[in-house]
C-alpha cells in the first residue's frame, strides 16, 4: 500500500452556480464517493482550502509576494489516500464526483517513501 | 462522522429546493422585503459552504440543520457588521439591533410554525398586484420554489438575461413600494388571494400546457403550484373554497400529465391516452379538495374547471364520459368567462350531446375572432367536426390552412393523427 495526495484544482469557487436542485443531486453523489472511501479504509483526511491567501515566490533567499489570482486554476481542497499503486489512486481521484458538475483538473502525487524512515 | 447517503435519499424530492425557499422566505421576514436579494444571498452562501465542506468531510447526520445554522450564524454576522448601515424595514428590527436580543430572536423565528408562515407571507409578497404577472411568477419561482435563472429562463423558453431583468424590476417594485412582510386581512385578504391565486393557476398553465415535451422542468412547475396552494390551504385563517377548488383542478389536470405524451413524445389528447396510466392517487387528492371546496357556497371558475376536470379522471373510458353534466358545467363557465377559447370548448362538449353539425353552426357565430388563427386547436377540433359530419373537402381544408401556419414535428403529428382517425371519409 502507497499513501497519495490527490489535489483538487479548480478556477473559483466551482460550485457556485448550481441551483439548489443542483446541489442537492451533488450532495448525493459526494455521499456515495466519501462513505465509499471511508469505508473501505483509503481515506486518511480531506479537506476544503478556503479561497485567497498568498503566493510567494522566493528565490534564493528573496521573498516577494504574488497576487492571489482566483481566477486561475488554483487548489481548493486535498484528499490523502491510501491505494495499491498509481493507478488505483488514479481511478479513485476520477470517480471524485466534482467534475461531474463543474470544470477543472486533479492531480495525483505518490506520497515520497524514504527507505528506513518512514 | 457516519456518512450515510439514505440520509438525503431520492424520496426526499427537491429537498434543498425547498428548504432554500423557507430560509428566503425567514431571512426575508429577519432583513424586511426590501432586502430579500440579501435574504437570498445568504442562502445561497450558506448552501455552498456546505457543499465544499461536505465534498472532503462527508455528510452530516443532519444537512439541513447544518444549512441553517450556517444561514442563521452569517445572517446574525450581517447584523452586526451592518448594524447602522442598512434599514431594515421589519417588525422585528430593533430586537435584531442589540447584541443581547439578537441571537433569541432568530432562535425564534426559525421554529417550524413561524416558518410555514413566513412562506405564506412569501407568497403574498411575490405574488404583489404592484408587480407585473411575468415579475411575479419568477420571483416566485426564484425566492420560494428555490429554481436557478438558468432554469426558470428554460421553463419559460425564453432568455437568462430576460428572467433576470424581470426579476430586479420585481425586487425594486416592492422596494419601492415599500410593501409590509405580511399576510393581507379582512376585506383585503380576498381579493389580494384572488390575485395569488391567478398568479399560481399562470405559473401551473405554463408548465402543463407543454409547447415543448422533454422538459422535466415543466412538470415541476406543475409540482411547485401544487405546494404552494397547498401552503395556503393549510393555513387556518384562511378559508377560502377557492383555493381548495384551485389544488383540486391543478391535481386532477396533473394526474394526467404523464399520459399525455406517447413513446414518440407526441402530445395525445383525451380521447387517445391510456387511462391506466392516469396517477389513481392523485385523482383521489383531487377529489378530497374538491368536496372541500364545495362546502361553502362559492362558485369560481376553478370550481366549475375542477369538476369538468373529474369528470374526466372518473370517466371509465371516452365513451361513457359524462357530456350532460359537462356541457351544463360549461353552460356556467360561459356567464363567468365567454372568450372564444371556452366556447369552442364547450362546442366539443356539446358535438357529444346535439351533434357535430349543431357544434359546428356554433362555431359558425364566432369563427372570425382572431384569437383562433393563432390558436392551433381551433383547426383540429373544426376539421375533426367536418369529418364527423361527413364533410372531408372543409375539414382537409382547415387542416391545410393549419400546415402552412403551424410547421413543427408535434403540429404535424396531430394533423396526420385527425387524417389517419378520418382515413375511412375520405
Amino acid at each position: 500500500m502507497q499513501e497519495f495526495m490527490i489535489f483538487i484544482k479548480t478556477k473559483g469557487d466551482h460550485l457556485a452556480s448550481l441551483s439548489p436542485e443542483q446541489q442537492q443531486a451533488h450532495v448525493q453523489k459526494i455521499g456515495k464517493y466519501i462513505g465509499g472511501l471511508m469505508d473501505s479504509g483509503k481515506l486518511k483526511g480531506a479537506q476544503p482550502l478556503e479561497m485567497g491567501g498568498a503566493v510567494i515566490h522566493g528565490n534564493k533567499g528573496v521573498f516577494k509576494d504574488g497576487p492571489f489570482n482566483e481566477s486561475k486554476e488554483v487548489i481548493v481542497g486535498y484528499f490523502h489516500i491510501v491505494a495499491k499503486n498509481l493507478e488505483e489512486a488514479i481511478e479513485i481521484a476520477k470517480a471524485n464526483p466534482v467534475f461531474d458538475d463543474s470544470e477543472g483538473s486533479i492531480e495525483v502525487r505518490p506520497i515520497k517513501q524514504m527507505d528506513g524512515i518512514n | 462522522m457516519p456518512v450515510n447517503e439514505k440520509n438525503i435519499s431520492n424520496k426526499i424530492d427537491h429537498l434543498f429546493r425547498h428548504e432554500y425557499g423557507k430560509l428566503v422566505s425567514v431571512l426575508t421576514k429577519t432583513f424586511g422585503t426590501s432586502n430579500i436579494e440579501l435574504a437570498e444571498d445568504i442562502v445561497q452562501e450558506a448552501m455552498l459552504e456546505a457543499l465544499n465542506r461536505w465534498t472532503y468531510n462527508g455528510i452530516p447526520t443532519n444537512p439541513v440543520g447544518w444549512i441553517y445554522k450556517v444561514a442563521k450564524n452569517k445572517a446574525v454576522n450581517i447584523l452586526n457588521r451592518e448594524k447602522y448601515k442598512r434599514q431594515y424595514a421589519s417588525d422585528i428590527a430593533h430586537l435584531l439591533q442589540s447584541e443581547w436580543t439578537v441571537a433569541p430572536t432568530l432562535e425564534q423565528i426559525f421554529t417550524d410554525k413561524e416558518i410555514a408562515d413566513d412562506q405564506l407571507r412569501m407568497i403574498f409578497t411575490c405574488c404583489n398586484p404592484i408587480i407585473s404577472k411575468d415579475s411575479q411568477v419568477a420571483l416566485t419561482l426564484k425566492t420560494l420554489c428555490g429554481f436557478s435563472i438558468s432554469e426558470i429562463a428554460k421553463a419559460f423558453l425564453t432568455t437568462e438575461e430576460n428572467i433576470n431583468k424581470r426579476l430586479v424590476r420585481a425586487r425594486k417594485s416592492i422596494k419601492d413600494a415599500n410593501i409590509l412582510f405580511e399576510v393581507p386581512t379582512g376585506r383585503e385578504l380576498e381579493q389580494r388571494l384572488s390575485s395569488v391565486l391567478e398568479t399560481i393557476y399562470l405559473l401551473f398553465n405554463e408548465g402543463y400546457n407543454a409547447t415543448s415535451v422533454d422538459n422535466p422542468i415543466r412538470y415541476e412547475l406543475c409540482e411547485e403550484s401544487i405546494r404552494l396552494t397547498e401552503i395556503i390551504a393549510s393555513n387556518q385563517i384562511i378559508k377560502s373554497s377557492n383555493t381548495y377548488a384551485l389544488l383540486a383542478l391543478m391535481i386532477f389536470n396533473t394526474s394526467r400529465f404523464k399520459s399525455r405524451i406517447d413513446e414518440f413524445d407526441n402530445i395525445l389528447d383525451l380521447e387517445h391516452q391510456d387511462r391506466n396510466q392516469w396517477d389513481k392517487e392523485l385523482i383521489k387528492k383531487g377529489l378530497y379538495y374538491l368536496e372541500f371546496a364545495t362546502q361553502q357556497n362559492e362558485v369560481s371558475i376553478y370550481h366549475i374547471l375542477a369538476t369538468i376536470s373529474a369528470h374526466h379522471c372518473t370517466a371509465l373510458d371516452f365513451k361513457s364520459t359524462d357530456w350532460k353534466s359537462i356541457l351544463s358545467l360549461y353552460d356556467m363557465l360561459i356567464k363567468i368567462d365567454n372568450s372564444p377559447i371556452v366556447l369552442l370548448n364547450r362546442a366539443i362538449v356539446f358535438s357529444k350531446t346535439a351533434s357535430p353539425k349543431k357544434a359546428l353552426q356554433q362555431l359558425e357565430k364566432i369563427k372570425d375572432n382572431s384569437v383562433f388563427s393563432s390558436y392551433f386547436p381551433y383547426y383540429t377540433t373544426k376539421a375533426t367536426l367536418h369529418f364527423q359530419n361527413k364533410e372531408s373537402k372543409k375539414a382537409k381544408k382547415l387542416l391545410d390552412d393549419a400546415l402552412k401556419k403551424f410547421d413543427t414535428r408535434n403540429h404535424k403529428h396531430l394533423i396526420n393523427k385527425v387524417l389517419n382517425d378520418f382515413s375511412g371519409n375520405i
